[in-house]
């Protein structure tokens, strides 16, 4: 490049750079600071061509998803041959660059390491991912590389390791956002950012103003919205037209510039450090395979080809720069399917850059202007396809080096390709837009054309850029609403290639994905498929499909919303025969592979998980009884319950609160329903756990009492644990004094609490029923306390889960409320009672009402005649028309069953060692039958056989 | 002349800088434009140095450059020009400033309104004339609409969506066929037609969407510029401070508005509408819209208080005062949101500074004026 032209001198008019060239002058007027300075940089700009021209090793500057910088990579390839291409990409991921024919463009290369090790990141699962689209530089040298024979790929920057190593440094820095960064920044990328989850993001080429007021100043000066849009306009159209050398110096030119511009810091100083590397690599390379320096390429960002730094250069030493050790970290390799708007949202490029991008280039490609590169068995849409182009017109042929100056004052040539191509662009949005409720017609085509060419002329573009065809299409087809659920700016990226989603291959999955698409195959799930997929399974038809239905079920818990299931269940004792899922794993894809990076199957990967669980730090009894129900559900492993179980038992003992009792209780008696339920009888874990509860449980069980954290369900739930395992737990050596003391210690001042403790003081036979009794109606009778008697009623509905004995009493102490109270207590009082008992005691109300439909009378006419049962027991007398007969004890055919053949109860008393009176005189046979005794009799009167067999069965008669 | 009006269209106030735009102007022009659409531009958004001008042209509208671009292509090519938004987003100054530009002539314009017929739009009769002399042009009284086109000049439609859905209707013709015919009168004489550069810009309010809708005829007939609330902070406080030096121009009033209290203004506003977006009911918001105009306004209030009133020194406490007398519109609900701001959001910013900041005196003083109204 000239100094003339470089510094402006070249007139000014139709020529292609003269706008960029303008804004570049005026970007290095702006910042340059001192007032002379503006004239050193544009030297020093020339310099950087100069000094990157007289490289041996051919320097090819690129810009990431520049289009004209993949035309020139592959017009320069073909003329070139050379026979070592060096890239700027991280050298350990070279080796996935082979896979990338069996997928689907674009995907990432990804590292992943789960537990970095002497990283100064903060903990957590690494991630680094450099994408790879079709419209890129890069793929075309990649793509020469692998398919040339005896062409040597060599990839040259800092392994990921370094990237983590040096990114301490950056983040040191005062500024580390722009380029490389985690994605998921823009809006409306939510999705996008989850193709690339929480990755780092690294890319070749990145070229973009180092500091914010610089990228203002020139969006503002180039009257453009986006980086994107600027780059497209000042850099991307002239050069795509541009010779090889024309394009290597404007290249180098712009990377100088904001390499000149851009303030020292921690990031630059990485970057240099980075061209060290890259350089001492390539110096190895040529040392030791003796490759000609002329014979290689070394494709970089167009920011790394202006390298002021001494070591960047082919015949430069090493000058003292030593590559630091990796550290310990254990890193994974793996490809990730990508998308352009993942892309986009990761690099933060404007919304539809890349797929912008994507489109020029295949328009390139179609117009044969270009013979790409592409590698053999590449799947995708690629308009190279299958298509070979002319050879003759592909290449065009070189001007003579050093003749920028005679390019620069050609004019503008214009594509007649443009303008059908615009035309064609109107015409399919309209359509698109009627398609989405649109009131757009053959006008609005016409408008929109117009408009473009508009918007194109005052914005100083030689044609219409597809910006300038969005806004023009916003301005003319959108109204006040938006009739769907596209907007046309949606529309607009939708037309211009949209956004395409890449996909990895079967055989560049690793084994788990390939094991997890082996085995759904029977369901005939196609893991290639971006859709959601409905699988129906019926085991009892095909019982065969169990294993593949449990394969869900495991992905399920290991990969969460990729296959959800609809219908179906898969829990402790329930599993259904009948199953209906929605998978969606072509979609999320990435989460399937990088599940690949945890295990080889999803079995090992699953077990892992659980374990992890139960020895996290923060592991509760009940989360560990959670893995343990997982491994018994999904695993149907023994002894890894076992292990799990025995965890559960340890982190019970170390609790210091009762926090997670409910659901501590919940989840043990489903497992021991559970053990009971298969005939198995109680795993020694469990024997232990319900020792250690029971224990933990009573010692804990006074303070829970006292202390006002612990709500009165956990209580509840302590008791109920306490009681309905005291029988497993007596018979396995523990001592009920324990409960005895521990009851009798507590002093709980909630009344709901009080409540709860007068049943379990009940339960324990330390308090009557009477005295239950006698204690609410003095509850009842005192004013003061009345208000809080909604307390303890839900203290006692609590009581239910522990003491369900308790539910007719519960009736009574309700009932007597209402009928006690006078109206202008109990009115005031009702609400407060309803929000209580919905508050605290939900779960018990269904035994509560159960128990009232019993006790109640069904019908409204049987009130009047009807007595409360407690009433009834009170009675002095006993003999109203509804109380129970004398003598006939408990009542019922059970009963009398027993006073007829005293002898047995009496052996069976006497073997207790307990003197039992009967309560009626008459030995029983000859007493009054009830109803209920006399059809019982009747009925095994007339079905003889029964009895008799039930007798033989007994012994002899 | 501008000495004698109380406020000058923009292609008076501006005339000089109009005048000279024209005489440099050597792009090309659509029909009878007086500037070039990139002149257009420079008008609107000012000059830049890379319009290679010599003088630098003020800007005058501020906002996003799309959307003038995008307005000032829709004015070239066949359609109207529909520009909506929220009340206070300064449409109409747009307006006003496209139609100085294009055509030396802001003030055609029809006010939308539900008294506004079919005769606001077309044409009506000097009724003593037409008794004298009978149905002649001379005794036609064309509307702002027709004379624009009679001139190839730019109507203006303020308030579009205001007037009734029949009245509307009626500048479909105007807009597809470019010409009103006059049956009163002989043929011949009877068709007034547009001449090149005729173009029509109306506002529509999106707050009154629901009240009179375009029929999709009408929008048809119509591009669309959606004209969003500013939010971002720095082009704000430019707008405000650039309408307020106007203001004071206009009242002859030399009084500094402190940058302090600026801030303080702009920040309440921000405040005040991030707690409209988060409320979930209409009682919970406030009636204003919160725009830039409003913020204007209070301003203006603040200052005409000062300068009359005061000691011609803008304080915090008058500052608050306005701000809560422009915006308490309905009582007691505006009130109480504002009380719950003043406590909730100013208290704690006043216990933040140390007594030196202007927000303990905003504080007092709106707490005050909430008194004074409750």
């Amino acid at each position: 490049m000239s100094t003339a032209a470089a510094n402006g001198g070249a007139p000014a008019g139709a020529a292609p750079f003269t706008p960029l060239r303008e804004r570049l002058r005026e970007a290095a007027d702006e910042f340059a600071g001192a007032p002379g300075a503006a004239a050193d940089i544009l030297a020093g700009m020339v310099d950087d061509v100069d000094r990157a021209l007289r490289e041996p090793v051919e320097v090819f500057p690129v810009a990431h998803h520049s289009p004209a910088a993949a035309l020139a990579m592959a017009r320069r390839l073909r003329e070139k041959r050379p026979k070592a291409v060096f890239v700027e990409l991280c050298e350990d991921l070279a080796p996935l660059l082979d896979e990338l024919r069996n997928c689907k463009l674009p995907v990432a290369l990804q590292a992943f390491a789960s537990e970095p090790e002497g990283l100064p990141s903060k903990g957590g699962p690494l991630s680094v991912i450099a994408p790879i689209t079709e419209a890129s530089a890069e793929y075309q040298a990649i793509a020469y590389a692998l398919e040339t024979p005896g062409v040597e790929l060599v990839a040259v920057d800092r392994s990921v390791d370094l990237v983590f190593q040096w990114d301490a440094a950056r983040q040191a820095g005062p500024e580390g956002e722009s380029g490389e960064q985690g994605g998921g920044s823009g809006d409306g990328a939510a999705e996008a950012a989850g193709l690339h989850g929480g990755a780092v993001g690294v890319e070749i080429g990145d070229l973009r103003p180092r500091f914010a007021d610089l990228e203002e100043h020139l969006l503002h000066r180039g009257r453009v919205r986006h980086w994107s849009e600027w780059w497209d306009q000042y850099v991307e159209q002239p050069l795509a037209r541009a010779d090889h050398d024309t394009y290597r110096q404007v290249m180098v030119a712009i990377g100088g510039l904001f390499r000149r511009l851009s303030p020292r810091n921690a990031r630059l100083a990485v970057d240099e450090d980075r061209e060290r590397h890259m350089w001492r690599r390539i110096r190895e390379h040529l040392a030791a395979t003796g490759t000609d320096p002329a014979d290689s390429v070394f494709v970089c960002g167009a920011f790394h080809s202006a390298s002021p730094v001494q070591e960047a250069s082919s015949t430069a030493g090493d000058g003292g720069f030593t590559i630091p050790p990796p550290t310990g970290t254990d890193w994974l390799y793996g490809l990730i399917p990508s998308s352009n708007s993942a892309i986009e949202a990761q690099f933060s490029l404007a919304q539809g850059a890349v797929s912008v991008a994507s489109a020029t280039w295949s328009k390139h490609v179609s117009a044969r202007t270009v013979r790409p590169f592409r590698l053999k068995g590449q799947k995708g849409t690629g308009a190279a396809g299958g298509r070979s182009a002319a050879p003759a017109a592909a290449v065009p042929t070189p001007p003579d080096p050093g003749r920028l100056s005679g390019f620069l004052s050609a004019p503008p040539e214009l594509d007649p390709l443009d303008e059908a191509e615009l035309r064609t662009w109107c015409v399919d949005l309209v359509r698109l837009a009627r398609r989405n409720g649109y009131a757009s017609s053959t006008a609005d085509a016409i408008a929109v054309y117009e408009t473009s060419v508009l918007l194109a002329g005052m914005r100083d573009r030689a044609r219409p850029t597809p910006y300038d065809f969005q806004d023009a299409a916003v301005t003319c087809i959108e109204k006040d609403t938006v009739p769907g659920r596209r907007d046309v700016r949606r529309l607009c990226e939708i037309l211009l290639g949209g956004d395409r989603v890449g996909s990895v291959g079967y055989h560049s999955m690793p084994p788990l994905a390939r094991d997890v698409a082996d085995r759904l195959e029977p369901l005939g799930v196609d893991l290639g498929k971006r859709t959601v997929q409905r699988i129906l399974i019926d085991l009892r038809a095909e019982p065969e499909l169990a294993p593949a239905s449990m394969l869900l079920w495991r992905l399920r818990r290991v990969l969460g919303d990729a296959v959800r299931p609809i219908a179906g269940a898969c829990a402790l004792g329930d599993r259904s025969v009948q199953e209906s899922w929605d998978v969606s794993l072509g979609r999320d894809q990435r989460s399937l592979i990088e599940l690949g990076y945890e295990g080889v199957t999803v079995e090992q990967v699953l077990e892992q998980r659980l374990r992890r669980a139960a020895w996290d730090p923060k592991a509760t009894a009940a989360s560990v009884l959670a893995a343990a129900e997982d491994a018994i559900v999904l695993l149907d492993s023994p002894a890894l319950v076992a292990e799990l179980g025995r965890r559960a038992v340890e982190v019970l003992a170390s609790e210091r609160t009762a926090d997670g009792a409910p659901e501590v209780l919940r989840r043990f008696r489903a497992l021991v329903a559970h053990f009971r339920g298969t005939g198995a009888g109680l795993p020694a874990w469990c024997e232990a756990f319900v020792k250690a509860g029971y224990a933990h449980y009573c010692t804990l069980l006074p303070r829970a009492f006292a202390e006002e954290e612990a709500g009165v369900g956990q209580v509840a739930a302590m008791l109920s644990f306490l009681f309905s395992l005291e029988s497993t737990a007596l018979a396995l050596g523990c001592d009920r004094d324990q409960l005895e003391l521990a009851v009798a210690q507590s002093h709980p001042e909630d009344a709901a609490k009080v409540a709860l403790l007068w049943a379990a003081r009940h339960r324990l036979g330390a308090l009557t029923r009477d005295e239950l009794r006698a204690r609410c109606a003095e509850l009842l009778d005192n004013p003061l306390v009345v208000p809080s008697y909604p307390r303890y009623l839900s203290g006692f509905a609590q009581a239910l889960g522990p003491v369900p004995e308790l539910a007719p009493f519960v009736v009574e102490a309700v009932s007597e409320a209402f009928a006690r109270l006078p109206d202008r207590v109990l009115l005031p009082w009702l609400p407060v009672l309803v929000e209580t008992l919905r508050k605290d005691a939900g779960p018990m109300m269904a035994a509560l009402v159960r128990e009232a439909g019993r006790t109640f009378p069904g019908r409204l006419g049987a009130l009047d005649a009807w007595t409360p049962p407690w009433a009834r027991a009170q009675g002095p007398g006993g003999d109203g028309p509804g109380a129970a007969p004398p003598g006939s004890g408990g009542g019922g055919p059970a009963a009398e069953l027993l006073d007829r053949h005293r002898a047995s109860g009496d052996a069976v008393a006497a073997v207790l060692g307990v003197e039992g009176v009967w309560s009626s005189p008459g030995a029983g046979e000859g007493g009054d039958a009830s109803p209920g005794a006399q059809e019982a009799a009747a009925l095994v009167g007339r079905h003889p056989a029964a009895a008799a067999a039930v007798a033989a069965l007994i012994g002899p008669a | 002349m501008t000495d004698q009006m109380l406020r000058a269209p923009a292609e008076v106030e501006y005339a000089q800088e109009l005048a000279w735009l024209e005489s440099v102007d050597d792009g090309p022009k659509p029909f009878t434009w007086r500037l070039s659409p990139k002149m257009v531009r420079a008008f609107v958004l000012g000059s830049e140095p890379g319009d290679g001008l010599d003088r630098e042209i003020s800007q005058k509208w501020f906002g996003d450059r799309t959307f003038v671009e995008r307005a000032i292509v829709t004015l070239a090519s066949d359609r109207g020009l529909l520009l909506i938004g929220d009340p206070g987003t300064g449409k109409s100054w747009l307006a006003e400033l496209l139609a100085a530009a294009v055509c030396g002539d802001s003030t055609l314009v029809v006010q939308g309104t539900a008294g506004t017929t079919e005769d606001h739009i077309k044409y009506s009769w000097n009724v003593s004339m037409v008794i004298a002399k009978g149905q002649s042009r001379e005794a036609l009284i064309p509307s702002p609409i027709m004379t624009a086109m009679e001139r190839g000049a730019v109507g203006r439609f303020e308030e579009l969506t205001r007037s009734t859905s029949d009245v509307q209707d009626a500048l479909i013709s105007i807009l597809s066929e470019k010409y009103v015919s006059i049956p009163e009168l002989n043929s011949g004489d009877n068709t007034v037609f547009a001449k090149p550069g005729f173009a029509v810009i109306a506002t529509a309010n999106s707050r009154d969407k629901g009240v009179n809708d375009l029929s999709s005829a009408l929008k048809r007939r119509f591009n669309f510029v959606k004209i969003p609330v500013v939010s971002n902070r720095r082009s704000e406080a430019e707008i405000v401070r650039f309408r307020t030096t106007e203001l004071l121009r206009r009242h002859d009033i030399s009084l500094e508005v402190p940058p302090s209290l600026l801030d303080v203004l702009l920040q309440s506003f921000t405040d005040l509408r991030a707690a409209s977006a988060a409320a979930s009911g209409d009682d919970e918001r406030l009636e204003s819209a919160l725009s830039t105009a409003e913020q204007i306004g209070v301003l203006e209030d603040a200052i005409l208080h000062s300068h009359f009133f005061g000691d011609s020194t803008l304080r915090a406490r008058t500052l608050a005062g306005s701000l809560v007398g422009s915006l308490a519109r309905r009582t007691p609900e505006d009130l109480a949101i504002l009380n719950k701001f003043w406590h909730g959001v100013v208290e704690p910013r006043g216990a933040d500074e140390d007594g030196a900041g202007p927000w303990q005196e905003f504080l007092e003083g709106g707490k005050q004026a909430i008194e004074a109204l409750s």
